[in-house]
C-alpha cells in the first residue's frame, strides 16, 4: 500500500498541509453519521422509496440494498480516514466515493426531481444545490486525504488552535449542507429557547372557538336531522344570552310550487360547549322561509333515519 | 368503473389540494399518480403503492387491513354523519395516517377512527365544508 | 351580541341587528334535539348498512370551482383557474363566505384563490352556496414557535403561520381549544388556514396534531 509520505505534495507545516491533515477527521465524522444511518437506520426502505433508487436499480428491494452496502463503505472508509491518516487508499476511497455521490445526484436528478437524497438518516427534501455542494466536499476531504501529511492527531498536537479551527469550520459547514435548505440547525436552538423560556403561545384566554361549536354540530344529531337541507357552509354567527346561534342557507323542496324554495338553517346551541364539554349536546334546530319569513320548523326538519328524541 | 356499495373501509378524511393550484398548493404536484387535481374528484389512498404504504403506514394505527388500491382506482365515500356521497378516484398516495394514531370523530353512535382518506377540495366539498377539516366516513367501492 | 358582521348583505346595520334579533328568536324556539351521538360506540360494519344516497360516479348536484380572483364588480367574482379556464362566481345573501372566518364580500380582495361550489345558471355563472377564500389544509411539520407565529416546513420549505384570535388547536382528536402552548417542536401537524398573497405566509385557523 503507498503511504502519502511517498507522495506528499504539500508541506506539511503550510496551511495547506494543515488543511490535508485536518480535513479528513471531520469528512469521516459526516461518513460515520451518514454511514451509520444507512446501515442501522430503521424505516430504510421507506427512506430508499423517496428517492430515485429504485428507479435507478429496478425495483426498492435493490435500492434498499445499495443504501445498506453504500452506508457500509462509508463507516469503512470513516474509520480508514481516522485510524490510518499516512494511507492512500482511504483517501481515493472517500474521492471515488464523493465522485459516485454527484453521478448519482446528477442521474437522480434527471430521471426523478421530486425525489430525495437519500444522503443522510431522515432526509425527505428533494436534491438541491446543498445535496451536490456536500458530495463535492467529500471529494475534497477524499483529495485531502491523498494529499496530506502529517497525521491529523501529530497536527492537532503542534497547532492545536488552528487545527481545531479548521475542524470545526469544515464540520460546520458539512453540517450545513447536510441540514439542507430548511432551517436546520436553528431548530435545536429554537427548542432550547423554548426548554428555557417556556412556550409563547401559552395563556390564551380564549372564549370557546366558533371552530369547537361547529365541530360539535357537525356530530350531532341536530346536523344530520336538518343536513339534507343545507347547502353552504356556515353564512353568520352570533352568541346571545349565552346561545350560540349558527347560521346556514339552504333550500327546501316545495310541492305546491315543484320548485326548491330558500331558507335559512338556524341552529342554536349553549355557547359554552364543545366535544369534550357537551353540556347535554342540546342543539335547538330551526328553519326559516328565506322570502316568507314563516318559521318551517318542525314540518320542514325531514323524518330522521333513527328515532329522535324530539322536544319544544 | 363505477362506484358501487361493496364495503371497503371507513374512517376519517381530510382534504389536500394538488396539480396547478395557488398559494402552498402550488408546490403539490400532479401526486403520486401524476394526474391530480384540486378541481376533479379525485382522492388519495394510503395504499395506492407499497411506496405509498412505506410513508403513510396505516398499520402503525391498528389500520394494517387497508386493501390495496392504486392509481385510478374508484371509490363511493359517504359522510357518516349526514349522508351525502361522493364519487372519487385514486389520484395520489396519502394521508399520513401514522402521524395522528387514535383520532376519533363520531356521530349516528358510531365513532370513526384514524385517518384513512384524503380528498381533493372539489371531492371534500361535495360532502362537507373545507373549513371543517375533517369528516367521518365510510368507503365503498 | 357579537359575531360576524353582515353589513355587506343586508340592507343597514337597525335591520340586521332587527333580523338577528328575529332570527335568534325562531333558533331558540326551534326544534331541540337531544342526543350524545359525539360520545358513541365504535361500530366497525353498522355504517355500510345505513341507506346511502345516488351512486352514480360523473354525477353531482352541485360545481365545483378552483382559481384566483381576476375582478370583482358588484356581487360577481371573476375567476381565472390555475388550468386557464374562467368562471363567473355569483355570490348571494345565501352564500357562505370563509376567509380566515365566516366573512362577508368586503374580506374578498383581487389576488385571492379561492374554491366554489354552487349551481350553474343558464348564462354560465355560478350562483355560489359556499366560498372558501385562500383555504388551504396543509399537512405540515412544526419547526418554531414564537409569540405571534408558527414556523411550518411544507413540502421541504419554511412557511410562515401567523397566530390569529380564532386559531385552536386540537390534540390527539380532543376538542379544539384556543390554548396552543402544547405545540411542540418537531410534531407534524395538519394546519387548516388562509394563504396570505401578499407576503406568502399563512394564517392559521387550526391545527391539528397527534399524540
Amino acid at each position: 500500500m503507498f503511504t502519502t509520505s511517498a507522495m506528499s505534495a504539500v508541506s506539511a507545516s503550510s496551511p495547506l498541509g494543515l488543511l490535508a491533515s485536518v480535513l479528513p477527521v471531520p469528512t469521516a465524522g459526516l461518513l460515520a453519521a451518514t454511514g451509520a444511518g444507512k446501515l442501522f437506520g430503521r424505516r430504510l426502505r421507506a427512506r430508499a422509496a423517496r428517492t430515485a433508487l429504485p428507479r435507478l436499480t429496478g425495483g426498492n428491494q435493490r435500492a434498499t440494498l445499495v443504501l445498506r452496502v453504500t452506508g457500509g463503505a462509508e463507516l469503512l472508509l470513516a474509520v480508514a480516514l481516522l485510524a490510518a491518516p499516512g494511507r492512500v487508499l482511504p483517501g481515493v476511497g472517500t474521492a471515488l466515493l464523493g465522485l459516485g455521490f454527484l453521478v448519482y445526484l446528477g442521474l437522480a436528478r434527471r430521471v426523478a426531481p421530486e425525489s430525495s437524497c437519500g444522503c443522510t438518516a431522515n432526509d425527505t427534501a428533494p436534491i438541491t444545490w446543498h445535496s451536490f455542494a456536500r458530495a463535492a466536499a467529500v471529494v475534497l476531504g477524499g483529495a485531502a486525504a491523498v494529499a496530506g501529511g502529517r497525521p491529523w492527531w501529530e497536527a492537532a498536537g503542534q497547532d492545536p488552535v488552528p487545527a481545531a479551527a479548521v475542524a470545526v469550520a469544515w464540520a460546520a459547514l458539512l453540517a450545513h449542507l447536510s441540514a439542507g435548505p430548511g432551517p436546520g440547525w436553528r431548530i435545536p436552538l429554537r427548542r432550547l429557547r423554548l426548554r428555557l423560556f417556556g412556550n409563547p403561545l401559552g395563556g390564551r384566554e380564549q372564549p370557546v372557538p366558533v371552530a369547537a361549536s361547529v365541530e360539535l354540530l357537525e356530530r350531532s344529531l341536530a346536523w344530520e336531522t336538518a343536513a339534507p337541507l343545507i347547502r353552504s357552509g356556515l353564512v353568520e354567527h352570533w352568541d346571545e344570552d349565552g346561545w350560540r346561534i349558527l347560521h346556514y342557507s339552504g333550500a327546501r323542496h316545495d310541492r305546491a310550487c315543484a320548485c326548491d324554495r330558500r331558507v335559512s338553517v338556524l341552529f342554536a346551541m349553549d355557547a359554552e360547549a364543545h366535544l369534550d364539554h357537551t353540556l347535554g349536546q342540546v342543539i335547538r334546530v330551526s328553519v326559516v322561509d328565506e322570502e316568507t319569513g314563516e318559521v318551517l320548523t318542525p314540518e320542514a326538519v325531514p323524518e330522521p333515519r333513527r328515532r329522535l328524541p324530539l322536544a319544544g | 368503473m363505477a362506484c358501487s356499495t361493496n364495503a371497503l373501509w371507513a374512517g376519517e378524511t381530510t382534504w389536500f389540494c394538488c396539480g396547478a393550484a395557488w398559494g402552498p398548493c402550488g408546490s403539490a404536484g400532479g401526486g403520486a399518480c401524476g394526474n391530480c387535481r384540486s378541481s376533479a374528484y379525485h382522492g388519495a389512498w394510503p395504499n395506492a403503492s407499497q411506496a405509498c404504504w412505506d410513508i403513510t403506514r396505516p398499520d402503525l394505527c391498528g389500520e394494517g387491513g387497508i386493501a390495496r388500491r392504486g392509481c385510478g382506482s374508484v371509490m363511493n365515500v359517504r359522510h357518516q354523519c349526514s349522508g351525502a356521497t361522493v364519487c372519487i378516484s385514486i389520484a395520489d398516495c396519502g394521508p399520513r395516517t401514522k402521524s395522528f394514531c387514535g383520532e376519533a370523530l363520531c356521530c349516528g353512535g358510531t365513532c370513526r377512527t384514524n385517518r384513512v382518506l384524503d380528498l381533493t377540495p372539489a371531492a371534500f366539498s361535495a360532502i362537507g365544508s373545507l373549513s371543517s377539516g375533517m369528516l367521518p366516513v365510510v368507503i365503498t367501492e | 351580541m357579537s359575531g360576524t358582521a353582515d353589513a355587506g348583505k343586508q340592507p343597514g346595520h337597525s335591520s340586521r341587528f332587527g333580523r338577528r334579533g328575529f332570527l335568534t328568536s325562531a333558533a331558540v324556539g326551534g326544534a331541540t334535539i337531544v342526543g350524545a351521538s359525539a360520545l358513541g360506540a365504535l361500530d366497525a360494519d353498522a355504517a355500510f348498512a345505513a341507506p346511502s344516497r345516488s351512486l352514480d360516479p360523473a354525477v353531482t348536484q352541485t360545481t365545483f370551482v378552483e382559481g384566483r380572483i381576476g375582478a370583482i364588480r358588484g356581487s360577481m367574482l371573476h375567476v381565472a383557474g390555475s388550468l386557464g379556464e374562467t368562471h363567473r362566481i355569483q355570490v348571494t345573501n345565501a352564500t357562505s363566505l370563509w376567509k380566515v372566518r365566516t366573512t362577508t364580500l368586503d374580506a374578498v380582495e383581487v389576488g385571492d384563490g379561492l374554491y366554489a361550489r354552487g349551481v350553474e345558471m343558464p348564462d354560465g355563472s355560478i350562483a355560489a352556496d359556499a366560498v372558501w377564500v385562500n383555504i388551504v389544509n396543509l399537512y405540515t411539520t412544526i419547526q418554531g414557535i414564537q409569540k405571534d407565529r408558527l414556523h411550518l416546513a411544507h413540502h421541504n420549505r419554511e412557511l410562515v403561520a401567523h397566530t390569529v384570535p380564532e386559531t385552536a388547536a386540537s390534540y390527539a382528536g380532543s376538542a379544539l381549544t384556543p390554548d396552543l402552548s402544547r405545540l411542540r417542536i418537531g410534531q407534524p401537524a395538519q394546519v387548516l388556514g388562509a394563504w396570505r398573497p401578499a407576503d406568502d405566509s399563512i394564517d392559521v385557523v387550526r391545527v391539528t396534531v397527534g399524540h
